[in-house]
């Protein structure tokens, strides 16, 4: 072990890393979902088999989003500083971290939940409207719950997809786990800094995809829901 | 009642234009149970959805109850399409739901009241014999208890009319039995009016009063069952009905031939050999597809004859009542 790495763990700097990062990934990723999730259910529902086809609403979002998915994310951080330091009054550390990583994963949030609604079978959709569901209720009361599982899928890998963008945070004058791995191992050749970064982080990814799978299976109610594969057979015997 | 006029509907494709419907006129009885028959891409489907407007026509009006609801606004249609309730092949359940939850599901859209809702849901439960599924989701059902379940969901608010698109077709003989069991009971016993649309046979015959077949986005042929049955009229609900007699009567050669009628007429009455003992004429039964119902003799059966003595037949056939038709 390195002096540097036993003056890290002894001075809090590690815990500190883990809990930025942390903070930096929830915070980013809830903010992503706030303008991402009904994004998505407008691309979803204008697209032209939509519930409601409005085509130039669903073009002109449709370029948006893939405009800001293009952009590598450590570039998108450099080009839209001026964003942040409207929105949060700096363009450096943390709080422009966030506006950024917001930035960049809100659209690919809209994507992400309007392929999981896109998968909800057009058949239900069909039995609520000729129930005569409106649209609205369409939406919250078909379309959402039905495609829970998906979203929950989606939320799982998006969450894991901001926290690796989050290494990127040094850039701006960010912190984390990512910014001592850089700063803190590779600039100055203490390997075992890196590696504890590294260790570090897949511990927390396992940690977010087993609670998110977790939480998948449990309100999932089709079959391949543990619990309910047994019943399911009992009741066909019967 | 529902009244379909001059019902026509056009698709754009690339390859120009398709005719799902075209010039429709069908009327449909309150307390009807009407069948729509004919093969896949007749347009069945398409013409149930034009019914609750989940497709629109390209022409035409669907009345129903004097109302037209082409063009009227989208809050009173959605109101009209609560009292047509609908049921599919794929059952369509909502699978997050459990099946109580799947049947208040109309009841919500409706702004029925928690405890008042609970109380309908159990009714119809009980209606469709699936009191003690109330809780199960539906991956834990079978094929007929989910189309049980989408049955219940469709009449929970008490809708008028209730349209069945191939609600059978994906389901096993004894379940298609047990279904269409269950949609007499509720025509009769509720008063609901039912549209069943499908390609099999079997549906119209055992519970349909009238009949609708379809051929090439037209009506072909329109009538109650029993006559229809008997004497189709078109060659698609005679391809349909009684496909095995007309590949006999075209593969025979000689002689006249002769389509008998039975529409449980005649009971036990032998009327082959009838023919044979009181004419003395030689009877050669081509094709025969009879059954008895309650004793009576339901069915067709093609004869053929000498030249000579058809007309002695013909006479003594008319004598006794029983339809007939030449067949060529």
């Amino acid at each position: 072990m390195s002096d540097l790495l036993r003056q890290l763990l002894e001075e809090g700097t590690i815990a500190l890393g883990i809990w930025e990062t942390v903070y930096m990934t929830v915070l980013s990723t809830a903010f992503a979902y706030l303008l991402g999730l009904p994004l998505g259910v407008i691309l979803c529902i204008t697209d032209k088999n939509g519930l409601k086809p409005i085509v130039w609403l669903n073009k002109t979002l449709g370029v948006i989003v893939n405009f800001f998915r293009s952009i590598p994310f450590i570039i998108l951080m450099v080009a839209f500083l001026p964003v942040a330091k409207t929105i949060v009054g700096t363009s450096l550390g943390n709080e422009a971290v966030i506006v950024m990583l917001v930035i960049a994963a809100a659209p690919y949030v809209a994507r992400m939940v309007e392929s999981s609604l896109k998968e909800v079978d057009k058949g239900v959709i069909e039995a609520a409207e000729a129930m005569g569901a409106s649209t609205f209720e369409i939406i919250f009361k078909v379309l959402l719950p039905e495609a829970k599982p998906a979203l929950l899928i989606g939320a799982v890998i998006s969450t894991v997809t901001v926290l690796g963008y989050s290494a990127m945070a040094g850039t701006i004058g960010g912190t984390g786990l990512g910014q001592i791995a850089i700063d803190l191992g590779h600039k100055r050749f203490k390997d075992d800094v890196i590696w504890v970064c590294v260790v570090l982080i897949v511990i927390i990814v396992q940690i977010i995809q087993e609670l998110g799978m977790f939480a998948v299976r449990r309100v999932d109610k089709r079959i391949g829901g543990k619990k309910r594969k047994k019943s399911a057979k009992t009741a066909e015997e019967k | 009642m529902i009244e379909l006029i001059n019902l026509s509907k056009t698709y754009a494709s690339k390859n120009g234009d398709v005719e799902a419907l075209k010039d429709i006129n069908i009327t449909v009885e309150d307390g009807d149970i009407f069948g729509i028959i004919g093969l896949s891409g007749a347009g069945k489907s398409t013409l149930v959805r034009c019914i609750n407007l989940l497709e629109r026509p390209t022409a035409g009006s669907v009345v129903i109850d004097g109302e037209n609801l082409v063009g009227m606004p989208k809050k009173r249609l959605l109101e009209i399409r609560r009292k047509i309730g609908m049921i599919f092949q794929g059952f369509n359940l909502l699978e997050q739901r459990t099946a109580a939850e799947n049947i208040r599901f109309p009841l919500e859209l409706a702004g029925v009241k928690k405890a008042d809702a609970a109380v309908r849901v159990s009714e119809l439960l009980e209606l469709v014999g699936l009191s003690d599924k109330a809780k199960a989701y539906p991956c834990e059902l079978s094929g007929g208890q989910k189309q049980r379940i989408a049955i219940a969901r469709a009449l929970a608010t008490q809708p008028k009319y209730l349209l069945c698109d191939e609600a059978t077709s994906a389901l096993d003989p004894n379940t298609t039995a047990s279904i269409l069991e269950l949609l007499k009971e509720i025509n009769q016993k509720l008063g609901v009016t039912v549209v069943i649309i499908t390609h099999e046979m079997k549906v119209i015959e055992s519970v349909c009063t009238k009949v609708a077949v379809l051929d090439h986005s037209r009506v072909a042929e329109i009538g109650n069952v029993t006559e229809v049955f008997a004497d189709p009229q078109s060659s698609i609900a005679k391809e349909l009905i009684i496909p095995d007699l007309i590949r006999t009567v075209q593969s025979a050669s000689g002689g006249k031939k002769l389509r008998l009628i039975f529409r449980g007429e005649l009971s036990d009455r032998p009327i082959i050999s009838a023919l044979a003992l009181d004419l003395g004429v030689s009877v050669n039964i081509l094709f025969a597809d009879t059954k008895s119902i309650a004793g009576k003799t339901h069915g067709h059966m093609v004869i053929a004859l000498n030249e000579d003595e058809v007309d002695k037949v013909t006479e003594y056939l008319s004598e006794k009542h029983i339809l007939f038709k030449e067949e060529i």
